[in-house]
This record gives C-alpha cells, structure tokens and sequence, in this order.
C-alpha cells in the first residue's frame, strides 16, 4: 500500500517535469528539466527492480544526453521559436496514436505474470542453466555478454563507430569556424 | 527494540527534517547565493545523516562498506557542485541579492 | 516501514526541488536543483534497496553519484565557456 502511493508519487513527479520541459522556452531549462526527468525515470525502474535498465537509464538519459543536449544548444542558440501553444494536426495524431498504444497494452500480459509468453520460450533454459554455461552469476548478464555475446559486440562497434563519426563532423566544424574568423 | 535501532530511527529522522528543511529552503530564499546554502550544506548533511541510519541497520558487511563509500563520495562531491555553480555564476556577472533596507 | 516514511520525505524534498528548477529565474537555479535532486536520487535510490530488502541496489546508487557531478560539471562548463545564459 505504501509503496503503491511511493509509486503514484513518482508518476506525479515524472508528469510534473515532462509538462515543464514543454512548456517552458528557454531551451536550456528544458533540457536541465530532462535530465530530472530521467533521473525519475531510473527511479521508477529501481522500483520496479529492474536494475539494469535504471543502470542504463542514469548513464544515458542522466548523464550523456544532457552534455549532448546542451553541445547541441552552443551550436543552435538557446531560445526556441515562438510557436503557438497547440499544434492541433499533431495534437491529433498523439492522441490517436495513444489511443491505439492503449488498445495495444489490453491484450499484453498482466504485470509479473508467470504464464506470460516471454517467461516460457528461452527464459526456463537461462534460468536453469547460465549458472552451468556461463559461470556467471547474474542472469542478465549472462544473458547479454555470454548468450548474446556477438549481438553485444557489434552494438558497441556500431556506437564506437558513430562516435569516432561524430567527433570528425564536429571538429571539422569547428575547425572551419575558426578559418572563418580569420 | 534495541539500541542500534534507536540510534538509526533518531539519525533517519533528523536526516528527513534536514531535507525537507533544505527543499524548503531552495524554494524560499530570496536569490541564487542564498538558496545555495539550502541546497548545499543542509543537503549534505540530510544525506549523510539518512546513510548512516541505513549503515547501522546493515551492520558489518558490504552493504555497509559500498554506504561509507557513498556518503565520503557525496560529502567530497555536493560542495565542490555547489561551488562550481556558485563560480559559475559569479563569472557570468549575477549580483547578489540585498534587502532594501540596506541599501542607503 | 521506517524506511518508507524517510523516502516519502525524500520525495517531498525532490518535489521542493522541482518547483525550483521549474520556476527558475536563473539557469544557475534550475543546475542547483538538478544536482540536489541527483543527490536525493542517490539516498532514494539506496532507501528503495533496503525497503524491497535488496541491499544490492546500492551499486546503482554509486553510479548515480558519480554520474550527478559529473554531469553538472560538464553542463557548467559549456555555460561557464559558451556563454549560453
């Protein structure tokens, strides 16, 4: 029960930001307000004791997205276009598409649902075996660097890669800047 | 009840007074260089009350060894954030706020 | 239980804190309220450790404190270098 209303107090928080970070202009508070949304946001996953993905949460929502965020801010100023509070065009297709998400979510399984069709196709083998196979104690680890070892291998290449990109787009950016001032 | 329970529940409550002081106070001062005050000293001590009860609850394990660590990180951590900002923001050329009565 | 009521006063305080970083004035004020918030994140997080009875949730804790300093660190250095307030 009291953890129940912990929850619900979370959610309020989380709806408090997310409202805050679209409404305010200055693009700089909203990113500083994303970053307090993410930190709630890996609060709901802790509560919900899926420790992993609060792990990756506070990494990347926390901490890169918002350097990223703000490196984006040097580059396209920092207030935002004055645009009418209500795009109606758009504004239809959210809640169409919300509507149909919450269609979607009637037939998912209940919430920790033990006959739920995730928990009975590979999970049993993991959960019976990683120990034996892997020699790793934690199953999701096992899972992602052992059974899926290559999948996670070339993920890391790919942003390894993507990174390396990035960091050439940007100096050749800044490179020509400084060209320019002279 | 024994008394290392006691001595947490006195350490846990005192750490909640002390954090919902220092919300209260980032909410109610005045201007930036006083609500630094609230949000670094009495955070600081807030936390590191609440983790020393939690310490005490966990006994000598590595619970407690990984709670010690945390509480030094965040005591080294919190006041050298705040300071940053408040250098920050001086170097950007915020004034301070002053009451009006002072200004003569 | 006793657990459960501190996080609840550490929700408040991230409450506090929100209403902060969302009527601002200054950039300065809403960076503030995001590193206390981080902080308060860190003691709420290792609170839920010990309300499900996972003490092991600390490890996360741990990252969430180095990430929070880090993360204001870099946010003020490009406001501090880049004039962006």
């Amino acid at each position: 029960m009291t953890t129940l209303l912990i929850d619900v107090f979370l959610l309020l928080l989380l709806v408090i930001t997310a409202i805050g970070a679209v409404a305010v202009r200055s693009l700089l508070a909203a990113t500083l307000l994303l970053a307090i949304y993410s930190l709630l946001m890996a609060l709901v996953w802790v509560s919900l004791q899926a420790v992993d993905v609060a792990f990756t949460e506070a990494a990347v929502g926390g901490g890169i997205s918002t350097v990223l965020l703000i490196a984006t801010l040097v580059f396209i100023g920092r207030r935002e276009a004055p645009a009418p509070l209500i795009h109606w065009p758009s504004a239809a297709a959210v809640v169409i598409t919300g509507a149909v998400l919450i269609y979607g979510t009637l037939d998912m399984p209940r919430f920790g649902d033990p006959q739920a069709p995730p928990h009975q196709h590979v999970a049993p083998h993991y959960i019976a075996h990683a120990m034996e196979e892997t020699r790793v104690p934690n199953f999701v680890t096992a899972v992602l660097a052992s059974y899926r070892g290559y999948d996670t291998l070339f993920e890391t290449a790919v942003i390894y890669t993507a990174g390396l990109g990035l960091i050439l787009l940007l100096r050749g950016a800044r490179a020509r800047r400084r060209e320019r001032r002279r | 009840m024994n008394v290392s329970d006691l001595i947490s529940a006195v350490l846990l409550t005192s750490g909640c007074f002390f954090a919902i002081t220092g919300g209260v106070g980032i909410l109610r001062m005045p201007d930036f260089y006083t609500r630094l005050h609230a949000a670094g000293k009495v955070d600081s001590l807030a936390q590191a009350l609440i983790l020393s009860a939690l310490m005490l609850q966990s006994g000598l394990t590595l619970v407690t060894a990984k709670l010690f660590l945390i509480v030094m990180f965040l005591l080294a951590t919190t006041p050298t954030a705040t300071h940053a900002v408040a250098k920050t923001a001086h170097l950007s050329g915020l004034k301070p706020w002053r009451a009006r009565k002072s200004r003569t | 239980m006793m657990f459960t009521a501190a996080g609840a006063a550490v929700l408040i305080a991230i409450l506090l804190f929100l209403m902060r970083a969302l009527l601002g004035p200054t950039a300065f004020d809403r960076i503030l309220a995001v590193n206390a918030i981080g902080t308060k994140t860190v003691v709420f997080v290792a609170l839920l450790g010990f309300m499900a009875g996972r003490p092991d949730f600390l490890d996360i804790a741990l990252l969430y404190a180095l990430i929070n300093f880090i993360a204001t660190l870099a946010v003020l250095k490009f406001v501090e270098y880049r004039h962006l307030d």
